[in-house]
């Protein structure tokens, strides 16, 4: 058995509901290699949910961020314009500066 | 397939006595193959390779109990009493599954020393497999609708267990000598016992004449040309024909490890039959 284990690897499961969903983390288990890993899966982790495909992706070949690199991952709070909540407030803005280039006209 | 026009239903099907009659050694063929084999299965639960097999093990055994309820709620409908009752308390003399379904997984008992034989199962399950896929493929164009129905229903599930199966009998045949081996004497185990699915028993000519289903020898045939695609996929050698079995299962003539199965797994149902679960 121990020898076993040894050759044993992690793989990860992902499934797809419908042929336009994205594809769900699962779950893990373990296998010798692809073929009996895909075999595994769909009587471990889609017994009951539908499924039109599987991926099985062994984790050694997930490359994954290091820890010391995740902090990085952080960002400033001051690129609301790439969300799209920030057109949401275009019309207001717009109005805003048009009333203050009429303003200043009047001024004249 | 003979001139028969189709029968729609079951009260159709009572109308005319011989059809009846080779229809329901069909049905009990099919379902007590199922039936047995499935507990075969279940009695592997716990004792997997590793624990991911195990659970695939178990569910495929689920499925295949499912298709023989199938089958038994079909002899239900015709009249031949309760789908338990024919499942539990049937005397093994009564079961027409063939021989090799009812073989024991290995030495030792389950609670007891199971020495179960991976090798076995493995093949086993795989060749079995593929004689039912030929003989669902048959039913496909079976005169009796509700049979058509139920096989193909049942193919794309039995496909998937085809793959999981087949997936095992490589990884062992190609891995490695002691893989090769326990594989081989698999095969050859199987091959003893083989023979005796084909046999259709005292219906098979009223089976083929009303068009239930296409004859044994037909059906032998298929699944040969599939049993060398697998074992040549496997580089494995070519065992030659199989051998039938001296007792005939379709006659209900068993050997005492079905009589056992039996009594082990309607041991409860038997205290109480009339009780609701």
């Amino acid at each position: 058995m121990s020898e076993n284990k040894q050759t044993f690897s992690v793989y990860e499961v992902f499934s797809q509901k419908s042929p336009t969903a994205s594809f769900t983390h699962q779950f893990s288990l373990l296998a010798p290699n692809h073929e009996v890993a895909m075999t595994m899966a769909r009587e471990n982790f889609m017994r009951r949910e539908p499924a039109v495909n599987i991926w099985v992706v062994k984790r050694d070949d997930i490359y994954v961020l290091p820890p010391e690199e995740r902090p990085h991952l952080e960002r400033m709070d001051n690129k609301a314009y790439r969300e799209t909540k920030g057109y949401g407030d275009l019309q207001a803005k717009w109005r805003y500066h048009k009333e203050q280039y009429e303003r200043k006209n009047a001024a004249k | 397939m003979a001139n028969q026009h189709s029968i729609t239903s079951a009260d159709e099907a009572k109308q005319h006595p011989e059809y009846l009659a080779a229809l329901k050694e069909l049905l009990y063929q099919m379902a007590d193959d199922d039936f047995i084999l499935a507990y075969r299965g279940s009695e592997w639960l716990g004792l997997g390779p590793h624990i991911e097999e195990d659970v695939a093990f178990s569910s495929i055994s689920q499925d295949t109990m499912g298709h023989a309820v199938m089958f038994y709620e079909m002899l239900e409908e015709l009249g031949e009493g309760k789908a338990d009752d024919l499942a539990q308390l049937r005397e093994a003399s009564a079961f027409r599954n063939a021989i090799l379904v009812e073989r024991p997984n290995g030495t030792g008992h389950y609670k007891e020393n199971p020495h179960f034989d991976w090798g076995y199962a493995v093949t086993r399950f795989y060749l079995y497999g593929l004689f039912k896929q030929t003989r669902l493929e048959s039913l496909v164009h079976s005169s009796y609708q509700p049979l058509t129905l139920a096989a193909r229903k049942m193919l794309p599930e039995l496909g998937y267990h085809l793959y999981h199966w087949q997936v095992w009998m490589n990884q062992l045949a190609v891995g490695s000598q002691e893989g090769y081996d326990r594989i081989m004497q698999g095969v050859e185990k199987v091959w003893q016992d083989a023979g005796d699915l084909f046999v259709f028993g005292s219906k098979e000519v009223d089976m083929v004449k009303f068009g239930l289903i296409e004859s044994g020898q037909t059906l032998a045939q298929r699944w040969l040309e599939k049993a060398k695609q697998a074992l040549d996929a496997c580089v494995l050698p070519w065992p030659g024909m199989p051998q039938t079995t001296e007792l005939s299962g379709r006659a209900g003539q068993h050997t005492p490890d079905l009589t056992e199965v039996l009594n082990t797994l309607s041991e409860v149902y038997r205290i109480d039959p009339a009780a609701n679960w």
